[in-house]
C-alpha cells in the first residue's frame, strides 16, 4: 500500500531523509520510531504531499502523490502532532466541513456525526466553538473528522499527546481494529510501550536512515535486548546512563 | 468543485459564529466601537466636504481640480491596495496554518491559491471601504448627486479590489518564486526592480495628452495628477465610470465597468494559472528555506556587548525582543514601510519648494509634519507596542517565573519602545524642520512635542497592553483590533490633539502678528507646562495600572 523508493529530502546542505526504502503492506500498523530530528515527520510530510522529495518516490495505493495529488489525498488521512482547526467553527460545523471536503453526502455525515461524537465523547460539546475546547477535546475532534471519510491509509504523527487514559485506550483499540479491517496505518511516536503494544512492525530511523526494521520480537532478539527501549537506545547511539555517569 | 462549496459553507459558519462571539462581547465595548466608527466617518466626511468647498472657491480651476481629484484619489487607493495586498497575500498564502491543512485534503493547488487570494483581497480591502464611504458621500453632497452613486461605487469597487489585490498576489508569488537566494543576485535584482519602477513612473509622468491643456497646467499644482489620469489605469476606469453613471452617461459608464470587470476576471485567471503552475514549488521553497543569520548574529553580539552595563534580566529581555523583531519579516517590513514613506516625504520637502513659502505657511506645514509623524507614532504604538506583552503568549510563564518583578518586565518593554520610537521620530522631525528651514523656537517646540508624544504613546501602549493582556491570541492583528487596542488608539489620538493644538495655535497667532512677543512667551510657557502635565499623567497612570494588573493576574 505504501512503497517508498530511495526517498531523499535535503534542506540546503542538511540531509533530513537519506535514501529511505520501505514497504508497508495493506492493513499493517507500522510504527516509525526515531530520536528528535531523525526525519520521522519529514518522511510523513513527504508521504502526505506537504513536502516534495529531493529525489526518490513514494507510491500510495500504486499512485505517486506528486503526480496524482488529488486522487491520492482522497485515500489518505493525516493527523499531525499539532493539528490546525478552525477556531471559529463549532465541533459539528467542523465535522460537516470535513465531510464537504471529501464530498460525503449530508445524510451519511449526519449519521457518522452521531456515532463518532458518541464514541469520542463529543456529544455534549457539539455546539461549542473549537476555540473553547481543551487540547484533548481538539485531538478527539481531529480523530473523529479524520475517520469520517474512512481513509485507506492513515498517517499519524504522535497520536497520543495530551489525551486522557480512556481516550488513549480508545485510540489504540480503534487503530488496531482499523488495521484489521484493511486500513494501512503509519504512525510515529516517542512512547515506546505504545509501539510495543500495537505495532505489527516497527522501523527505527536515525539521521535520516532506517537502522532497524521488523517485528518487536525480531528486533529484540536480533539486538539481544529485553525491551524496545534498549533496542532503540542501542541503535540510536546514545544512552542517558553514559551521559549521567560523566556528571559530578 | 466540492472544495469551493465546502469552503463557502465554512465561511458562512464562520460569519455566523463571529456574530455570535460579538453578541457575547460587552455592550459597552460594542457601543463604544460603533460610536467611534460613526464619529470618525462623519468627521472624515466633513473634512472632505470642506476640502471640496475650498477647491470650489478657486472658481474655474477649482472645479477642474475637483473633477480630476477622483482619479488621483483612486490612483492613491490602488497603490495602497496593491501594497497592502502584497503584505496580506504573503501572510495568508505562505504563513497560514490553514494552507497546510488544505494541502493534505483533496484540493487542487490552484483552488487553494484562488481561495487564499480572495481571502487576502477581503482582508486587505476593508479599510478601502472605510475611506471611500466618507469621500464619496462628501462628493455626492457637494455635487448634489443622486444617492445612486453609492450603488455605482459598490458595483465598481468589487472588480477594482479584485484587480488591485490580484496584482499584489501575483507580485508576491513571482517574488517568492524568482527572488534569488545569493546575496549579489539579490542586490542586482533589487536594483533592476527599482529601475523598472522608476522607468514606469517616468513613463506615466510624461504621458501628455495635447488635447488637455488645462490638465497640463493643473498637473503642476496637484502632484501625481498626470500619472493618475493615464487612461490605462484601473483607478481611472473606476473614477471615470462612477462619474459617468452619476451623470447618466450609461453607455460610457457600463463600458468602463465592463473593462474593469473583464480585467478582474483576467487577473483571477492569472492568479489561478500561476497558482496551478508554481504554488507547490514555492511552498516547498518557503518551507525549506533557512535563515543562516551570520551577519545578524555578529550584530547581536555587538549589541549584547553594548548592553553589558544593564542588569542581566533587563538585558536578556531587551535582546530577546530585538531578536524576535528582527527575525520576523512581517514586523520589521511593516515598520520600515511606515517610517520609509515618511522619510521619503520629508527628504523631498525641498522639491515642493515649501521652504520658499512665507513663514506662517512653513509654521503650519511644520506642525502638520509633527502631527503626521505623531499620528504614525500612534499607529505604531497600537500595532507594535500594544500587543508586545500579549504576543509573549504561552511563553509568558518563562518571564512570569523568572526572578524579576512584573514592574521590571513592563518598564523594560516601555524603555525599549521609548528609545526606539524617540530616535526614529526625533530624527524625522529634525529632518523635516531642517528641510523647511524653520526658526529655532519652532524647531525646539517640534522636537519637544515629538518626544512627549513618544513618551505618552509608549506609556499608554505598554500600560493598556498589560491591562488588556490576551495570552491566547497569536495573531497581532486580532490583538490590536480588540477593545484594548481600539481604546489605545483613541486615547493616543486624543493625546495628540491635546498636545499639539496649543502650540500650533500659538505659533499661528504669532506669525499672523495677532499676539505680542510677551504674550507669545507666556503662552509658550503655559503650553509647555500643559504638555509636561499631560505627558506625565498619560505615561505614568497607564504604566502604574498595567503593573497593578500584572501583579493581580493569574498565569
Amino acid at each position: 500500500m505504501i512503497a517508498i523508493n530511495n526517498l531523499v529530502k535535503k534542506f540546503g546542505d542538511f540531509t533530513a531523509v537519506d535514501n529511505l526504502c520501505l514497504d508497508v503492506p495493506e492493513g499493517e500498523l507500522f510504527c516509525f520510531l526515531g530520536p528528535n530530528g531523525a526525519g520521522k515527520t519529514t518522511t510523513i510530510k513527504m508521504l502526505t504531499g506537504l513536502l516534495k522529495p529531493t529525489s526518490g518516490s513514494a507510491m500510495l495505493n500504486g499512485m505517486d502523490i506528486q503526480c496524482h495529488p488529488v486522487e491520492v489525498k482522497k485515500l489518505l488521512g493525516y493527523i499531525p502532532d499539532m493539528p490546525y482547526l478552525y477556531d471559529r467553527l463549532t465541533t459539528t460545523e467542523f465535522f460537516k466541513f470535513t465531510g464537504d471536503l471529501y464530498s460525503i453526502p449530508d445524510g451519511k455525515v449526519a449519521e457518522e456525526l452521531e456515532r463518532s461524537f458518541d464514541l469520542f465523547g463529543l456529544i455534549e460539546h457539539r455546539t461549542a466553538l473549537i476555540k473553547d475546547l481543551s487540547h484533548g477535546l481538539r485531538q478527539r475532534l481531529i480523530y473523529a473528522s479524520t475517520f469520517l471519510h474512512d481513509p485507506k491509509i492513515l498517517f499519524i504523527d504522535e497520536p497520543l499527546i495530551g489525551l486522557d487514559p480512556y481516550t488513549i485506550r480508545l485510540i489504540k483499540r480503534l487503530l488496531i481494529r482499523k488495521a484489521r479491517n484493511g486500513t494501512t496505518i503509519f504512525l510515529t511516536t516517542h512512547i515506546l510501550p505504545v509501539a510495543e503494544d500495537i505495532a505489527d512492525r516497527i522501523g527505527i530511523i536515525a539521521d535520516g536512515r532506517i537502522v532497524a526494521l521488523g517485528k518487536n520480537e525480531e528486533l529484540m532478539s536480533l539486538h539481544g535486548a529485553d525491551n524496545l527501549e534498549d533496542v532503540f537506545l542501542k541503535l540510536t547511539g546514545k544512552d542517558p546512563d553514559d551521559c549521567l555517569d560523566s556528571l559530578p | 468543485m466540492p472544495g469551493f462549496s465546502a469552503i463557502g459553507r465554512k465561511t458562512r459558519y464562520h460569519f455566523i459564529n463571529t456574530g455570535r462571539i460579538l453578541r457575547e462581547q460587552s455592550l459597552f465595548k460594542c457601543i463604544f466601537i460603533a460610536i467611534f466608527a460613526i464619529v470618525l466617518e462623519g468627521g472624515l466626511c466633513l473634512l472632505f466636504l470642506d476640502g471640496f468647498e475650498f477647491l470650489d472657491s478657486f472658481s474655474g480651476i477649482g472645479s477642474i481640480i475637483v473633477s480630476r481629484l477622483f482619479s488621483v484619489f483612486f490612483f492613491g487607493m490602488s497603490c495602497m491596495l496593491v501594497m497592502s495586498s502584497i503584505v496580506t497575500s504573503y501572510v495568508t498564502i505562505f504563513r497560514s496554518d490553514e494552507v497546510r491543512f488544505l494541502l493534505v485534503r483533496p484540493f487542487a493547488m490552484s483552488d487553494i491559491v484562488v481561495y487564499k487570494f480572495f481571502e487576502s483581497a477581503m482582508l486587505s480591502s476593508w479599510a478601502f471601504f472605510f475611506i471611500i464611504v466618507p469621500f464619496i458621500s462628501a462628493f455626492a453632497l457637494h455635487a448634489k448627486l443622486s444617492p445612486a452613486i453609492a450603488l455605482w461605487t459598490l458595483l465598481f469597487s468589487v472588480p477594482f479590489l479584485v484587480v488591485c489585490a490580484g496584482l499584489g498576489t501575483v507580485a508576491v508569488i513571482l517574488l517568492v518564486r524568482w527572488f534569488p537566494r545569493v546575496r549579489i543576485f539579490k542586490a542586482l535584482s533589487i536594483l533592476v526592480a527599482l529601475s523598472i519602477c522608476l522607468s514606469a513612473w517616468w513613463f506615466l509622468r510624461t504621458v501628455y495628452n495635447p488635447d488637455e491643456e488645462a490638465l497640463f497646467d493643473i498637473a503642476r499644482l496637484v502632484p501625481g495628477l498626470r500619472m493618475a489620469s493615464c487612461e490605462l489605469l484601473p483607478s481611472w476606469w473606476f473614477a471615470e465610470g462612477i462619474m459617468a453613471l452619476s451623470r447618466g452617461q450609461w453607455f460610457r459608464g457600463t463600458m468602463l465597468w465592463g473593462v474593469l470587470l473583464s480585467s478582474a476576471a483576467l487577473v483571477t485567471v492569472c492568479v489561478e494559472w500561476i497558482g496551478s503552475a508554481s504554488f507547490y514549488d514555492i511552498w516547498q521553497l518557503v518551507c525549506g528555506s533557512k535563515n543562516r543569520g551570520n551577519r545578524t548574529a555578529v550584530l547581536f553580539r555587538r549589541l549584547e556587548r553594548m548592553l553589558t552595563p544593564l542588569a542581566h534580566d533587563v538585558r536578556a529581555m531587551i535582546l530577546k525582543d530585538i531578536r524576535i523583531f528582527c527575525r520576523d519579516p512581517m514586523q520589521w517590513s511593516q515598520a520600515l514601510v511606515f517610517f520609509g514613506l515618511l522619510g521619503l516625504y520629508f527628504a523631498n520637502l525641498r522639491s515642493f519648494k515649501y521652504e520658499a513659502l512665507p513663514e506662517e505657511w512653513r509654521s503650519i506645514i511644520s506642525f502638520l509634519n509633527v502631527f503626521s509623524v505623531s499620528a504614525v507614532m500612534c499607529s505604531l504604538g497600537s500595532r507594535f507596542i500594544y500587543p508586545q506583552l500579549s504576543l509573549e503568549g504561552q511563553g509568558f510563564w518563562i518571564l512570569g517565573l523568572s526572578p524579576t518583578s512584573s514592574k521590571r518586565i513592563l518598564l523594560t518593554k516601555f524603555l525599549l519602545s521609548l528609545v526606539t520610537m524617540t530616535s526614529v521620530s526625533g530624527a524625522l522631525i529634525l529632518l523635516s524642520t531642517e528641510m523647511l528651514k524653520s526658526d529655532p523656537a519652532a524647531r525646539i517646540a517640534s522636537f519637544a512635542l515629538i518626544c512627549s508624544v513618544s513618551l505618552a504613546v509608549c506609556g499608554l501602549s505598554c500600560g493598556l497592553g498589560a491591562i488588556f493582556l490576551d495570552l491566547r491570541q497569536k495573531n497581532p492583528a486580532a490583538i490590536v483590533s480588540g477593545f484594548g487596542g481600539t481604546l489605545n488608539l483613541v486615547l493616543s489620538l486624543a493625546f495628540l490633539l491635546a498636545a499639539i493644538l496649543p502650540f500650533g495655535i500659538i505659533f499661528h497667532l504669532n506669525f499672523r502678528a495677532a499676539i505680542t512677543p510677551t504674550t507669545m512667551r507666556h503662552a509658550l510657557l503655559a503650553a509647555g507646562a500643559w504638555l509636561v502635565i499631560i505627558t506625565s499623567l498619560t505615561t505614568a497612570i497607564p504604566i502604574a495600572m498595567g503593573v497593578r494588573s500584572l501583579n493581580n493576574r493569574d498565569f
